[in-house]
């Protein structure tokens, strides 16, 4: 009995020992590492610069032709930089009515007239919330000695939208000429004199594309293993191209696809997702297939500040694929509607409104929608639009009636049903969802209600998916479930009875 | 039933407030511009008035060079004044106005005051090099009182005067700024520049003309002896250094002295211009030597090559083996006119053993003589060879045993 109680005392001792070393070499180890910590070798000296993207309207200078000194690249890349820093912070301070970085880029003098505005404004309870869009400098005058420029901004484009008690007030874009006259201090250029010229309203001319488009027999489109990430690492041409070819063999004639803002690099397009892109749509077109590009997908920010990296981001791409073949139509962003809630209906438009204008203005040649989720919304901006394009996941019986009213309602533009489907998730987060065969029966009835009345569709989708990401419908396992079984082709890859009605009844 | 009449006076006070808010939405256009100037002086008083059907007091939108706002109408019976802010009315350039929840919009112009409150003027650079070819730049912005800058092809005189001269030249102003460009003379000094502008004056300012680049130059040189003692001075000296305008450099000019000597090796000795001259100085050699000695600006100009012979001073000289071999005295040293040599001249001792150079050692003479003391520590008995080399003269002594 007492040599147990002893052994016990021992190996108790022997191991509070131990505890004991370990904690104390714990304690030393990450003292010592603690120390070791901080500023690396590489960014002991601040050599890297980050520069983050906030301002980009586009801007195209006049061919140098000043007065004075001759003027080189950098200095001119500099007072760009520094001239389009002046108007983004002065944007920031009407929207906020602050005056935080004016004093780094409006000299003495002239940031009076800035406060003198911004206390107008506070007292009155007016915010502005503006951008400019583009902007055509011409260099008149160079300094000898190097501190003094004198530009003239031709045709600048300005948005604005003026909130009084934070209600919006007026929507007005502007095209105005400036004479700006910016001095070299402290090694910022700021602006000294800033005088407007010439102003009128500006509207875009919206060209009518022509409209006349073939019966869209068509389905929205993502690879089975990589929903909604279809441009990332798993990137695959052959899967695409045998789903393309499964897809022309159904009788479909056109795919819709997305392209997803953030990922894409926003105003600096990672030119191998571009790369990406167009090779889906080379395959598209080896399978004869049109192909329906839709924007701005997972994007939801619509702020004006924000307008000139969403033009930047969709210069890119749409130059990129204009000259396409398999190019069907420009979707200017999936649902937007949905955002009108949390953003607000008339900024939400006002985006829309002018992202579509800007799209026309890069590709004269294909029509552009908007993928409004609900057949209301879609009368939204129809005179600006080319193609009028919904969702439809309603009743079928009540679709006919649907499309009808619509058809009154904006008579002269196609009218393409771009979603539409049913889910066959029946299990344990839904036991009341519908059979694989009631979701063929839903099919079967489509195809007839559109041929009957000559629709254009495309449906959603032609996978079930195994994994949704958190953005599409959120973490709740009932949505997801639901989501995962949109597929005319099962999770096993198997075809489910209702692909026999993909594309007719 | 007391509950019910609330929700009725509710009902109908909700319908009521939406009849209202319909009003006054539905304004067609009632209002009519009664303003109609559109071109103004900045820092007068800009009053917009409309004339109104109804009696809504819509705002009015006002965006200028700066920003934009929203001002807020007095009425008078039928009639809606809007006054601009003075932040708007000082301020030259396009004013564009928009009457909210109207169609009516339009355009003012204003102008700046045409008269000068202040010369803003920038200058430079502030020195330019004398030939008529360079100039300085001479930016003037006249401004009235409210900041604005004057209107284009305002007349902006630019005075300079340059010793004798004065001079007055007419620009005018374009791009908001007047500009000229003042060109440099040949001679060296300073322009003194100001300008005027509808009878308002700017201060002075001044720009500093500076020599050209240096022309080529000759070189002398100044020394006490002839003779190589190791301790004397060779003072090099330039001529007047000048440009090609005639005048002299500016002070500080660098000049190098390359000194050339008979094993062609260089020595650099260097000075700068104090009144275009510059001098530089080098020690004599301890050997008799032959330097050629040519003067650089760098890159820029040079100088006449001269040569310069230097005489033994040291003809010849004794050594003498003392304790065991083990004191070497050298001495004594005479320079040229017999007086020992100046303290400091070099004298070095190679020793050698079996044509092996096992160390060479280095003294300073002393008052004419220089004596090596070779410790048994370090060079233990045995027999050397030693070469004594003073000012250039060579002396073997084969086989000398230390004991």
């Amino acid at each position: 009995m007492v040599s147990i109680n002893r052994h016990i005392l021992r190996i108790i001792l022997m191991l509070s020992y131990i505890a004991v070393i370990a904690l104390v070499i714990f304690g030393v180890s990450s003292l010592y590492s603690y120390l070791n910590t901080g500023a690396d070798r590489s960014s002991m000296l601040h050599t890297e610069i980050k520069k983050v993207d906030q301002y980009l309207p586009k801007i195209v200078w006049a061919p140098l032709n000043n007065e004075g000194r001759p003027m080189d690249e950098q200095t001119l890349n500099t007072i760009e930089n520094d001239y389009l820093d002046a108007w983004y912070v002065k944007h920031m301070a009407y929207k906020t009515n602050k005056t935080n970085g004016i004093d780094d880029y409006y000299t003495e003098s002239a940031r009076e007239n800035i406060f003198n505005i911004i206390e107008h404004n506070t007292t009155k309870n007016i915010t502005i919330e503006g951008t400019t869009l583009e902007h055509h400098p011409i260099l008149e005058f160079f300094s000898e000695d190097g501190q003094l420029v004198v530009i003239t901004d031709k045709d600048v484009i300005e948005y604005k939208r003026l909130y009084e008690n934070e209600n919006i007030v007026l929507e007005t874009k502007e095209k105005s000429t400036y004479k700006i006259i910016l001095l070299l201090e402290d090694g910022f250029w700021r602006i000294r004199h800033i005088i407007k010229k010439e102003t009128q309203n500006y509207s875009e001319d919206t060209v009518a594309v022509s409209n006349k488009t073939i019966t869209i027999k068509g389905i929205n489109y993502y690879p089975q293993a990589t929903p909604w990430n279809m441009f990332g690492n798993a990137f695959n041409t052959d899967i695409i191209s045998k789903d393309l070819k499964l897809i022309k063999e159904a009788g479909l004639n056109s795919i819709r696809i997305f392209v997803p803002y953030v990922d894409f690099g926003k105003a600096n397009v990672d030119a191998k997702k571009t790369e990406k892109l167009i090779q889906v749509l080379d395959l598209a077109e080896a399978q004869e297939l049109k192909v329906v590009v839709t924007l701005f997908d997972f994007y939801g920010d619509y702020s004006v500040l924000d307008w000139t990296l969403n033009q930047r981001h969709a210069e890119t791409i749409v130059t990129a694929l204009k000259k396409h073949n398999a190019l069907l139509a420009w979707d200017i962003k999936n649902e937007p509607n949905l955002d009108f809630e949390s953003r607000g209906q008339q900024q939400v438009l006002a985006w829309l409104d002018y992202m579509a204008d800007l799209v026309k203005s890069i590709d004269r040649k294909h029509p552009v929608t908007i993928g409004w989720s609900d057949a209301k919304s879609a009368i939204l901006l129809k005179d600006k639009l080319d193609l009028i394009t919904f969702h439809y996941y309603e009743d079928l019986n009540d679709l006919e009636k649907t499309y009808e009213n619509l058809k009154l309602e904006i008579p002269k533009k196609p009218i393409i049903i771009t979603e539409f489907g049913m889910s066959s998730y029946k299990g344990f987060w839904n036991p009341f969802g519908n059979s694989e065969s009631k979701q063929a029966s839903y099919h079967k009835q489509a195809q007839s209600i559109f041929s009957k009345n000559e629709m254009s569709f495309m449906s959603w989708t032609l996978y079930d998916f195994t994994k949704i990401p958190k953005e599409v419908v959120g973490r709740l396992p009932w949505h997801k479930r639901v989501q995962e079984h949109f597929g005319f082709i099962n999770q096993k890859g198997e075809t489910k009875p209702a692909f026999e009605y993909i594309s007719k009844q | 039933m007391r509950l019910k009449s609330t929700y009725l006076l509710t009902l109908a006070m909700l319908l009521l407030s939406f009849t209202v808010s319909i009003e006054t939405v539905k304004i067609n256009d009632t209002f009519r511009l009664l303003t109609p100037q559109t071109e103004f002086e900045a820092g007068h008083d800009i009053v917009l008035k409309f004339s109104a059907m109804n009696s809504s007091k819509p705002n009015l939108y006002l965006s200028n060079s700066y920003g934009s706002i929203i001002i807020k109408p007095v009425r008078s019976r039928s009639l809606l004044s809007y006054q601009l802010p003075k932040s708007f009315s000082n301020k030259a350039g396009v004013v564009n106005w928009k009457l909210l929840n109207s169609t009516l919009a339009g355009k003012l112009n204003i102008h700046p005051k045409q008269d000068v409150a202040s010369m803003e003027t920038y200058l430079g650079p502030p020195s330019i090099e004398a030939g008529e070819t360079d100039y300085t730049m001479l930016v003037v912005i006249p401004t009235d009182i409210y900041d604005n800058p004057l209107k284009d092809s305002t007349q902006v005189s630019i005075k300079h005067q340059f010793s004798a001269n004065e001079r007055q030249d007419s620009i005018y102003m374009k791009n908001n700024i007047s500009y000229k460009n003042i060109y440099s003379k040949t001679k060296t000094g300073r322009i003194l520049i100001s300008s005027e502008s509808l009878n308002k004056n700017s201060k002075e300012y001044d720009v500093n003309i500076l020599p050209a680049i240096p022309t080529d130059f000759t070189i002398t040189y100044n020394r006490n002896h002839e003779y190589t003692d190791g301790n004397q001075i060779t003072n090099f000296s330039t001529s007047i250094i000048k440009d090609k305008y005639d005048n002299i450099v500016s002070d500080g000019t660098y000049v190098d002295f390359l000194i050339t000597n008979a094993s062609n090796y260089q020595l650099k000795t260097s000075g700068s211009t104090v009144n275009g001259i510059a001098t530089a100085k080098m020690i004599h050699p301890d050997h008799q030597d032959n330097w050629t000695v040519k003067a650089f600006i760098e890159g820029l100009s040079e100088s006449n090559s001269i040569s310069i012979t230097y005489n033994q001073s040291v003809e010849d000289f004794e050594v003498a083996f003392s304790e065991r071999n083990r004191i070497v005295s050298i001495g004594p040293l005479k320079s040229f006119m017999g007086q020992m040599i100046p303290d400091g001249l070099e004298v070095k001792l190679h020793i050698y053993q079996n044509h092996i150079k096992i160390k060479t050692l280095y003294k300073d003479s002393f008052s004419g003589y220089a004596n090596f003391n070779m410790n048994p520590d370090n060079f233990p008995d045995n027999i050397y060879t030693f070469k004594i080399e003073a000012a250039g003269i060579k002396k073997t002594y084969q086989n000398i045993k230390l004991w």
